[in-house]
């Protein structure tokens, strides 16, 4: 066997080397094989089609599309064909050798165009560089039609283009953002970690494009246009309107303290939603008056940026978002893709590289293992799991419970008691109870679900997906009552009436969307601040420890792996906050910005510095669907106050772009009231029944037919799948018929021959012996 | 810069960006990383040939399980000594401009250990002993690990994966794209 395999290698490696030069001529098994063949039976399974080597294949399309080139239509299909799968090619063998066997006028037909076009396919062959000049150069050699009038127009325009852009992105590579800093952490943590990275960068740039919006649309109108600024000089305090007493009551004595709490000089800056306008400005271009009218700017801009984010969201999930799809139909390569796409090649440090390969064999480990224990799970070991993770589940819900009425409690605290003659720093800190309480609850809980979940004898990979979601919950949850107690806060109830015609109710602040708006500032700051205190302090004070400290206890304290799913979890929640936070302070989309930038810094650090390099594989695909899925969840926990806001509560009557309205969509139909009656009928029929029923009817059969489609499609793979099994089976018993007559053949020619020749030993013999 | 320009023609430079997924200033960069290898030896001739030990010292490449592979699937005396247009050939498959047809037709190959033009039972245990490094699947582990991996991707059951198999198994997977690359 092994002489067999010595002469295969034979083959193949001429395969690869003269590809060009032997297979060019023969592109497909001719006499001399068969002759060959006589000599070396085992040659026979090489010479099948779909063992031919790749080069080969890409000879015979080189050569095809020489041959077509005077069909432009068929070779720009060809060629847009071949380039994207390769797997057909060798497929379509059959048909190309038929093309081949035309009479060949490739070298009349080309023209410079094509030329080209085939020079830039030369590099796609895995042949060394001095033959692909030798192509190169064969292709330059022949006489190619130079392209007359408006197509030699086009042709160069088209290179000029493409050697421009080129340049384009060369020079954009060079300014790209953090590119050495992936590079680094790319070759000491792997893609997958990269791939956080890589989120944080895009969340900078989803950032900076909202910044951008809101800017344009909102403050630098406001701030070029806005001429009806409140005053405070007007005597008679009487006669203060209702959002000149607002102004005038914000003081703000202490410039640092106000700039920590969102007050005084912030409060009175266009960060907050109090300071803009209720005004439609006007202005002058060349002496045509031009109107902008801000508050529905501002609600447009709000609309706008919600919506791209989750556009966005959805675009870069969708890729992961499908791969999970196919693996729940049960066409995802676990296995294969781990082995063959498990290596970083990126990685250049040898530390990661001994880490790496210990988390591939834990990961192949624990598949098997996971395998391996599906099968042999006792039934009285599944209900005692099952009771277990019960339990478990309960313990974590009545805990989340218990954090939830935690926030809620110190949140009312805060508001009630109001130390107002107290110093200076306690009020600070009952300022800020609530967000200490949240954050102080996101650190230590997950501990806590940590210690618990080694109970649920769940797969490293559930166990970080349940860790996750319990979490995310935990965060949301905690979210979702700090909006709870802020709604009680500024909600009155229906049965009072109003106090005055600026406020409803005594216990309501004078701009509640400021207030609001205050607050997510503060949970924003604290959270980064702790952030900062986290990474810098606390965690780099273990890392330092368990590097120079060799004692087991100070080791398991102070060690540390980059736990991507948490990580990736701050900093969700922080853009969550922004989300919520730029309805109410529409400059909190610059504070988003900048913290994203420093935030990038920060978790570089807590990942190079801090932590060592972990032990589960990260894949990037993964932890890329991993973070928009999380982004996702969080999105509609954005989503529903500002809809709330927008929808139902009543805006306050001394603040804001809103100010006289009942509600913040009575803008959208005093706006829609002031369409053309085209517009409004048009809009009118499409929401009544006559035209829903129909397009509902519509929709639901368009869905049938593509569900339809879809079982026909999976039912046509299942068929070929086995299709192709047969056809291997068959292959290989064809080869191993073949083999043996072959085999018995050379067996009947060789006792031919020993026969004859022992005839004419015989034969001689008796001439001897006569003689 | 100037000086590592002037060591190549113009022509020689455009023949490279023609072949390769390189623009001219990469080349350039390719070139300046492959003399840092050895550089008194590309000092002398720009197109030195190194030994494969030489090669190896590339940060990526040094650590890399798959590293004496790679050099002997890019030799072009197939014996992992290395040329810099055998060099440049390496980096441009491993570039982020190479389509993922590229990358598979050489990931395919640095496989394929005994060059038999498929991925059999001995070329997978070989794969995943490279990949485990130090720490060894048992004999019963590595065996249900190659045969999952050819239930899963053998499509026509005859004990090894061809190319076609490969490239869509290749096709499927979103990370390989990722992660077989080497940033210059």
């Amino acid at each position: 066997m092994s002489g067999g395999e010595k002469k295969r290698k034979g083959t193949r490696s001429q395969g690869w080397e003269e590809a060009g030069a032997e297979f060019y001529q023969e592109s497909y098994p001719g006499d001399g094989d068969i002759e060959s063949l006589w000599k070396d039976p085992n040659r026979l399974a090489t010479l099948l089609p779909s063992k031919q080597t790749r080069a080969v294949a890409a000879t015979i399309r080189l050569r095809t599309q020489d041959t077509r080139t005077n069909k432009s239509t068929v070779r720009r299909y060809a060629t847009g064909r071949s380039r994207r799968d390769s797997t057909r090619r060798t497929s379509t063998i059959g048909g190309d050798v038929h093309v081949s066997m035309l009479p060949d006028l490739s070298e009349m037909r080309s023209n410079e165009e094509t030329a080209w076009e085939e020079i830039m396919m030369i590099k796609e062959k895995p042949i060394p560089m001095a033959r692909k000049r030798g192509e190169k150069d064969h292709i330059l050699s022949q006489q190619h039609l130079r392209l007359q009038g408006l197509e030699n127009f086009n042709w160069k325009w088209k290179k000029a283009w493409r050697s421009f852009m080129a340049q384009l992105s060369e020079s954009f590579e060079k300014v790209e953002l953090w590119r050495g800093d992936l590079k680094n952490i790319e070759g000491h943590f792997g893609t997958g970690v990269v791939a956080f990275f890589r989120f944080i960068k895009w969340l900078l740039f989803l950032n900076l494009a909202i910044l951008l919006l809101v800017v344009l649309f909102i403050v630098l109108p406001t701030i070029l246009l806005n001429t009806q600024k409140p005053t405070c000089t007007n005597p008679n305090e009487e006669e203060y309107s209702c959002d000149e007493k607002y102004y005038c009551n914000i003081n703000g004595s202490n410039v640092a303290l106000s700039i920590v709490q969102g007050t005084g000089i912030l409060e009175t800056s266009l960060m907050f939603y109090g300071m803009y306008p209720n005004a439609t400005f006007t202005y002058h271009i060349f002496d045509v008056p031009m109107y902008f009218n801000l508050p529905l700017a501002y609600l447009l801009v709000t609309l706008v940026y919600l919506l791209m984010s989750l556009i966005v969201i959805v675009r870069t999930g969708a890729k992961g978002f499908r791969e999970k799809l196919l693996q729940n139909e049960g066409q995802f390569y676990q296995y294969s893709n781990l082995v063959f796409g498990g290596w970083d090649y990126c990685i250049q440090n040898e530390k990661s590289a001994r880490n790496k390969h210990k988390a591939i064999y834990n990961e192949l480990r624990t598949l098997l293992e996971e395998e391996r224990l599906t099968e042999e799970r006792h039934k009285q070991d599944k209900w005692r799991i099952f009771f277990l993770r019960c339990l478990v589940n309960t313990i974590v819900l009545a805990i989340l419970t218990l954090s939830a009425g935690a926030i809620y409690f110190v949140f009312n605290y805060s508001i009630t008691i109001k130390p107002n003659d107290g110093p200076k720093v306690l009020q600070l800190l009952y300022e800020f109870l609530p967000s200490l309480c949240i954050v102080a609850l996101n650190i230590t809980i997950p501990f806590i679900f940590k210690f618990l979940q080694s109970y649920e004898h769940y797969s490293p990979l559930t166990q970080i997906r349940m860790a996750l979601v319990r979490t995310v919950f935990l965060r949301l949850a905690s979210l979702v009552v700090f909006y709870a107690s802020m709604y009680l806060k500024i909600d009155c109830g229906e049965s009072e009436a109003p106090l005055t015609e600026c406020s409803r109710c005594s216990a309501e602040p004078d701009c509640w969307e400021t207030f609001v708006g205050q607050q997510i500032y503060k949970l924003l700051l604290t959270d980064f601040a702790i952030q900062l205190m986290l990474t810098f302090l606390v965690n780099f004070l273990r890392a330092l420890l368990a590097r120079h400290v060799h004692n087991r206890f100070v080791k398991f304290i102070g060690e540390q792996n980059f736990d991507l799913s948490r990580h990736a979890l701050d900093v969700v929640y922080t853009q969550t906050l922004c989300w919520v936070g730029i309805f109410f302070a529409p400059l909190i989309s610059l504070m988003a910005v900048v913290m994203f930038f420093i935030l990038f810094y920060v978790k570089k650090f807590a990942c190079l510095v801090n932590s060592k390099p972990n032990n589960v594989v990260y894949r990037a695909s993964k932890s890329t669907s991993l973070f928009m899925v999380v982004m996702l969840v969080s999105y509609p926990v954005a989503l529903i106050p500002i809809g709330f806001t927008i929808s139902t509560f009543q805006p306050s009557a001394s603040c804001g772009p809103f100010k006289s309205l009942g509600s913040i969509w009575s803008l959208v139909e005093q706006t829609f009231n002031l369409f053309p009656d085209v517009i409004q009928s048009i809009a009118g029929f499409l929401i009544t029944p006559g035209f829903g029923i129909p397009l509902f009817v519509l929709l639901i059969l368009l869905l049938y037919y593509y569900t339809a489609v879809n079982s026909a499609n999976r039912h046509m793979v299942r068929v070929l799948k086995n299709q192709l099994v047969l056809e291997g089976h068959d292959k290989k018993f064809l080869i191993d018929r073949l083999l043996m007559f072959i085999r018995q053949e050379k067996r009947m020619r060789m006792m031919c021959s020993s026969s004859r020749n022992t005839d004419q030993d015989t034969l001689t013999n008796a001439s001897s012996i006569q003689s | 810069m100037g000086q590592a320009k002037s060591q190549f023609t113009k022509e020689e430079l455009q023949d490279y960006e023609d072949l390769t997924y390189f623009t001219k200033k990469e080349v350039l960069l390719v070139h300046q990383k492959f003399k840092a290898l050895a550089p008194e030896k590309v000092g002398h001739n720009r197109n030195a040939k190194l030994p494969m030990a030489k090669i190896l010292l590339y940060p990526e490449l040094s650590v890399n399980p798959f590293g004496e592979r790679i050099c002997k699937v890019f030799s072009s005396s197939q014996d992992g000594d290395c040329t810099f247009e055998d060099f440049l050939d390496m980096m441009s498959v491993f570039s982020e401009a190479a389509p993922k047809s590229v990358k598979a037709e050489h990931a395919f190959r640095i496989f394929d250990f005994d060059g038999d033009d498929m991925l059999g039972v001995s070329d997978l245990r070989q794969v995943i002993g490279k990949l485990t490094g130090e720490n060894k699947l048992s004999e019963t582990d590595m065996t249900v690990l190659v045969q999952n991996i050819l239930d899963e991707a053998d499509l026509d059951d005859d004990g090894a994966l061809s190319f076609a198999e490969f490239e869509h198994v290749i096709d499927r997977s979103s990370d390989f794209l990722n992660s077989f690359r080497i940033r210059l």
